[in-house]
């Protein structure tokens, strides 16, 4: 290397040195340290102990991880289909030559603001089985509304319905996608004689495939980490633990329990299984995307 | 060159910010009084007059000497929030817990071992009642010294023992007694001839007994109530929970046997007709409570419930004694005996001189004046004439003798018994409702406990060198 | 042709019917959690709910009286004394004999007892009576006797929000001006070293060439896989080495060092500003720090907000980090100190809890409002970019 390539490595490590050090302290040794506490009994207060695959073996023989796992999973396969179609939907209604869409969107948009802990508020008092306003609707319309929070039946209804009243972000992420989509493509298509659905899918689907991508992806990550919610209106699960969450659960084992090794192992148990579904999202869809660039 | 300096300057800057971060905690938190006194931070759990009686004992312990400053605090929940704080690592130098508590928190490592103190005070388990030392040891180290002990007791209502034609001072002997005692005290209402008359459950026809169409106005006795030891009937019938090394012994054949008997209450006088009476009772804490109000006749209780019969029903005529077992020939009575203990957290900054204040509350002058301010008797094996002669409770004498002998149990004491207590209880939910017999409920627990038993157990013996080792050096 | 345009007008109506119906579901919560924040404590359990809080006026002893409402008598009913209790009661009409109330004991005996009968009440479901209690505590009565009977036709009613409800949430919350302190003070450390770390390294992976640059960049896109539990326990480990635990420190120390995310955004923004322009102030004898505080900051000022104000609204309403690091009520975030008011008080003062996340919400909405075009573009970026 030349003397200014080398000035240059000085410099830009130097300005990158804030992130290095994050990366350091932040991310690689925790990760590291994380593995290491997976194959150990340790409780913060005295020093980790190698058992092995102890963590391991315990967790895949514990029903009530298995019941976490598969309350995450049931909110994700109902809450992330409903939300990457209802944020769409809206944002292609939004997308038609409306009057007032800035109104629109900013009344779409607000609910995704609201703070999570005030929004657990909100619903758990929209859903309180005696005097829940949602009931009281239901009422109106001649169905007798469950208890939501005290049915094992209902709690994770009851929080997919809250995931939905949050599609703000994603929402706007496709409007702005959708409007960056060249009018000619449609004007063209019109003189092909192409109906209302066949533009959609032949060419608003693959123009924002990119973007339904980004969503489908931040969504799986999002869902199967989500935490303050059901922690919030459920402390320890809920009835029957039907609200115990995956992140619920490993937090309960950490700061409840103090079996940090335990959960560390539900922690990369946690990172193996966004990893395989993201990469299986990308395989799935690879082909169907559509990159502007390419 | 220049520019390597001034960007060398922006990397400065963001760890400068760290820097301060890092200062902060550099600088000693102040840790002693204007006059240079160390400070021992104690957390204690209790309230009113509880806490007063302890608080005089802090006091003289502060007026004793001039090196130590102990600053006593109330805390609510105090078991949670010192583990959170001890895994914050910031926890008081002393503790006031449960003597329930010992077995799990030691084996997490959230105490201090008090052995090498204990030897250097010169303190043995000779100076102690046996079963409260052993409250306080776990794997054959001692994690705590005892505060104020307990032991359960028979408590009766002489006034309704007369009332029933029984012979006041005459508490029952064995469980068949207490049994046929309850059923004559017990008052039902029954429709005879179209007309509402009040009877003794004993002089119920059979036909009567049978149909359970009564309604129960006043009983003589019922187990749940106040249900608070439920999973140990068990030990009044020669029974125990965990044979102390790998087996849990929730399905023994005398714990069976406790439970058919457990459940012979339900079924004896009518689950629904239980549910409809015990809907009557109200708080613990109050006039309203079924003992004090007379409802009940016969509870299974602590030394403490003196403290509640003086403040909330002092004209209740009541006597305690040995809580008698079934099989009389074996064994007269059993009684559990539980413990608050002072323990030291991991971490704490001060652990000699949380010790001293430790030990000077167990000093035999100080420990009578906390006992006989918290109304309760000393653990100590060596008790004053004085402390009995002078204690307002006319029945202190029992609780020391039941502490004292051969037939005290207490709750299993391994880290299992959180999850064993609360299987038990779902357990004894079942077999009361009449949802399931007394062996199909136990064996439930049996297999589930033990399971979890086991893995726990393999865990353990996988780091018990270790933390046994690390306990040593500390 | 006229078909066509009708077909048009009822593709409008459609539309417009389910954005408005749409819109009316999703500003529902909001608008039942203000409501609700408004009202008086009796009014959030009334049966049917009211949108808009009330104050009710009675006339009682010649006087209009603002009153709150108790239950409603539907059947004919007196006002009876009993002696023995000293008591004024409401009672069936049916349930009285010969000025006797006749009713069961708890053995399930009949028992008489003797009252006197104060005053005829002639209601029926058609014409339901209530019983009312004065909104402030009448002088010279006894606590008992503290209330009336009127008929619900005779009530009036006028729109009044409490807003003192506000004032009294922030009262029952204990620490509140602390818990806004707090999270003020994390806003503000955390916005100024994520503004500052994040353009310095976007600066140093977009501005200047270096050897092995791209390969960093990518293991700094590959970091932002890993889920914040996989290095929860060993963070919280390492502040509590450092004795940190229970203080703020945790909470804003980490946002001085980069996070890739923040880092992605603003790099993606430096790389479109023109390569001549730092070329030329490099050729006048500028250092790459100059350029980057005096060229790249001031233009990058759009995306410098975007950044900023995901990381407040990011600490606004972080939840699991306060609740990991911080054990002492006084250090509270507003976050953890609404979810330690609710799991104290839950299920009964909803106004207040509607109140206090009234109140919680409210910042990062006028925050919202101001800075609209930012928001969107900033989210509308995230989406693209990635």
């Amino acid at each position: 290397m030349t003397r200014r390539e080398w000035r240059n490595l000085g410099i830009g490590l130097a300005f990158i040195s804030p992130w290095i050090i994050g990366f350091l302290a932040f991310t690689l040794y925790p990760a590291l340290a994380s593995i290491y506490y997976s194959f150990c009994d340790y409780d913060v207060f005295s020093r980790p102990v190698w058992v092995g695959l102890l963590n391991y073996r315990d967790m895949f023989t514990d029903k009530v991880f298995w019941k976490s796992l598969y309350n995450t999973f049931y909110y994700t396969i109902f809450s992330l289909p409903l939300c990457l179609v209802v944020s769409l939907l809206i944002a292609v209604m939004l997308n038609q030559q409306i009057k007032a869409r800035p109104v629109f969107r900013t009344v779409y948009f607000l609910p995704s603001l609201v703070p999570m802990v005030a929004s657990a508020m909100i619903w758990l008092w929209i859903l309180n089985g005696k005097y829940g306003i949602l009931n009281y609707l239901l009422g109106l319309l001649g169905i007798q509304g469950p208890d939501w929070l005290a049915d094992e039946k209902w709690t994770k209804p009851s929080l997919i319905l809250m995931s939905v009243w949050g599609v703000g972000g994603s929402m706007v992420i496709y409007l702005a996608a959708l409007q960056d989509v060249p009018r000619e493509l449609y004007e063209s298509a019109v003189i092909d004689g192409a109906s209302a659905w066949q533009k959609f899918f032949h060419i608003t689907i693959p123009m924002i495939s990119p973007v339904i991508y980004f969503n489908l992806i931040m969504g799986i990550i999002g869902a199967l980490q989500v935490f303050a919610q059901p922690y919030i209106m459920f402390g320890g699960g809920g009835p029957n633990r039907s609200a115990l969450f995956y992140a619920v659960y490993l937090y309960q084992n950490a700061f409840d329990y103090y079996e940090m090794g335990f959960a560390s192992a539900m922690a990369w148990v946690l990172f193996i299984i966004i990893f395989f579904l993201t990469w299986v999202a990308t395989k799935t869809t690879r082909r169907h995307i559509y990159y502007a660039g390419e | 060159m220049a520019d390597f300096r001034v960007a060398k300057i922006g990397v400065l800057l963001a760890s400068a910010v760290a820097a301060v971060g890092l200062s902060g905690c550099v600088r000693p938190p102040s840790d002693r009084t204007p006059d240079g006194r160390i400070i021992v931070d104690y957390w204690e759990k209790w309230t009113g007059f509880e806490g007063e009686a302890m608080q005089a004992v802090v006091d003289d312990f502060n007026r004793s000497q001039n090196r130590i400053f102990v600053r006593k605090l109330t805390v609510s929940q105090i078991d949670r929030k010192m583990m959170l704080a001890t895994a914050g690592g910031n926890p008081p130098d002393v503790a006031g817990l449960w003597s329930f508590n010992i077995p799990v928190y030691a084996e997490k490592g959230a105490l201090t071992p008090l052995n090498r103190y204990l030897e250097e005070a010169g303190i043995t388990a000779d100076d102690y009642i046996p079963v409260f030392w052993e409250l306080c040891s776990h794997e054959g180290f001692v994690w705590a010294l005892p505060s104020t002990p307990a032991t359960l007791a028979l408590h009766w209502n002489k006034k309704m023992f007369r009332e029933a034609g029984l012979d006041p001072e005459q508490p029952p002997r064995s469980i068949a007694e207490l049994d046929r005692m309850a059923e004559q005290i017990t008052l039902v209402v029954v429709e005879r001839n179209g007309k509402k008359v009040k009877v003794h459950f004993s002089d119920l026809t059979e036909e009567e007994k049978r149909s359970k169409k009564f309604d129960i106005i006043q009983l003589g006795f019922v187990p749940t109530e106040p249900g608070w030891w439920n999973p140990m009937w068990g030990y009044w019938f020669g029974a125990g929970l965990w044979n102390g090394k790998d087996r849990i012994t929730a399905d023994s054949p005398e714990n069976i046997e406790a439970f058919r008997w457990f459940q012979s209450y339900p079924k004896k006088y009518g689950l629904e007709n239980l549910r409809r009476f015990g809907a009557s009772f109200g708080n613990f804490a109050s006039p309203q409570n079924p003992f004090l109000s007379g409802k009940v006749a016969m509870e299974l209780q602590g030394v403490w419930m003196y403290n509640f019969i003086d403040k909330y029903a002092p004209q209740l005529e009541w006597g305690a004694a040995p809580f008698p077992a079934a099989h009389t020939d074996q064994f007269p009575y059993v009684t559990i005996a539980e413990c608050d203990v002072l323990v030291i957290p991991r971490g704490a900054r001060h652990v000699k001189e949380a010790f001293e204040f430790i030990r000077y509350v167990n000093t035999q002058p100080a420990m009578e004046k906390l006992c006989m301010g918290q109304r309760k008797f000393s653990p100590l094996s060596r008790m004053s004439e004085d402390f009995i002669r002078n204690h307002p409770n006319p029945y202190i004498k029992i609780f020391i003798e039941m502490a004292r002998s051969p037939y005290v149990r207490t709750v299993p004491q391994t880290p299992i018994w959180m999850v064993l207590g609360d299987e038990m209880n779902a357990a004894v939910d079942r077999i009361f409702s009449l949802i399931e017999t007394p062996a199909q409920a136990l064996r439930t627990v049996q297999k589930r406990v033990q399971l979890r038993f086991d893995r726990e157990r393999e865990r353990w013996l996988k780091i018990r060198e270790r933390r046994i080792a690390e306990w040593r050096g500390l | 042709m006229k078909e066509r345009y009708y077909g048009r007008t009822v593709a409008r109506f459609v539309l417009y019917t389910v954005l408005l119906a749409g819109s009316l579901v999703f500003l529902l919560p909001l608008a039942w959690m203000i409501s609700t924040a408004l009202k008086p404590i009796e009014q959030t359990m009334s049966m049917p709910p009211t949108w808009i809080p009330y104050r009710y006026f009675a006339e009682i002893d010649g006087r209009r009286m603002p009153v709150k409402k108790g239950e409603t008598i539907t059947e004919p009913s007196y006002v009876i004394y009993d002696s023995l209790l000293a008591r004024r009661f409401v009672v069936p009409q049916s349930q009285v004999r010969e000025g006797k109330l006749i009713r069961h004991d708890i053995s399930g005996e009949i028992e008489e007892i003797p009252v006197r009968i104060l005053e005829e009440i002639p209601a029926s479901a058609q014409n339901p009576w209530v019983r009312v209690f004065p909104e402030k505590r009448i002088s010279g009565r006894e606590a008992k006797d503290q209330w009336w009977v009127v008929p619900v036709a005779r009530l009036t009613r006028k729109v009044a929000p409490r807003w003192e409800n506000f004032i009294n949430a922030i009262r029952a919350m204990k620490y509140f001006p602390l818990y806004l302190k707090n999270t003020l003070i994390l806003c503000f450390l955390t916005v100024i070293g994520t503004v500052f770390s994040s353009s310095l390294a976007a600066y140093g992976f977009s501005r200047i060439q270096w050897r092995g640059r791209n390969k960093v960049f990518l293991v700094a896109l590959a970091t932002m896989m890993i889920p914040f539990p996989v290095v929860m326990v060993p963070i919280y480990c390492m502040f509590r080495w450092l004795g940190w635990i229970g203080t703020l420190r945790p909470l804003w120390v980490g946002s001085f060092f980069a996070g890739a995310f923040n880092v992605f955004l603003l790099r993606q923004f430096f790389m479109t500003i023109p390569k001549d322009l730092s070329d030329a102030a490099r050729i006048d004898g500028c250092s790459e720090l100059r350029i980057y505080w005096q060229i790249m900051l001031p233009l990058c000022r759009p995306a410098l907000m975007v950044v900023a104000l995901f990381q407040f609204m990011f600490t606004w309403n972080d939840f699991l980090g306060p609740l990991i690091y911080l054990t002492d009520q006084k250090t509270f975030t507003l976050a953890l100190g609404l979810q330690f008011f609710q799991s104290q008080h839950g299920g009964t003062e909803w106004h207040y809890l509607m109140a206090a996340s009234t109140l919680v919400t409210l910042p990062i909405i006028v925050l919202f409002f101001f800075t609209q075009k930012t928001f969107i573009e900033g989210i509308s970026m995230t989406g693209l970019k990635g």
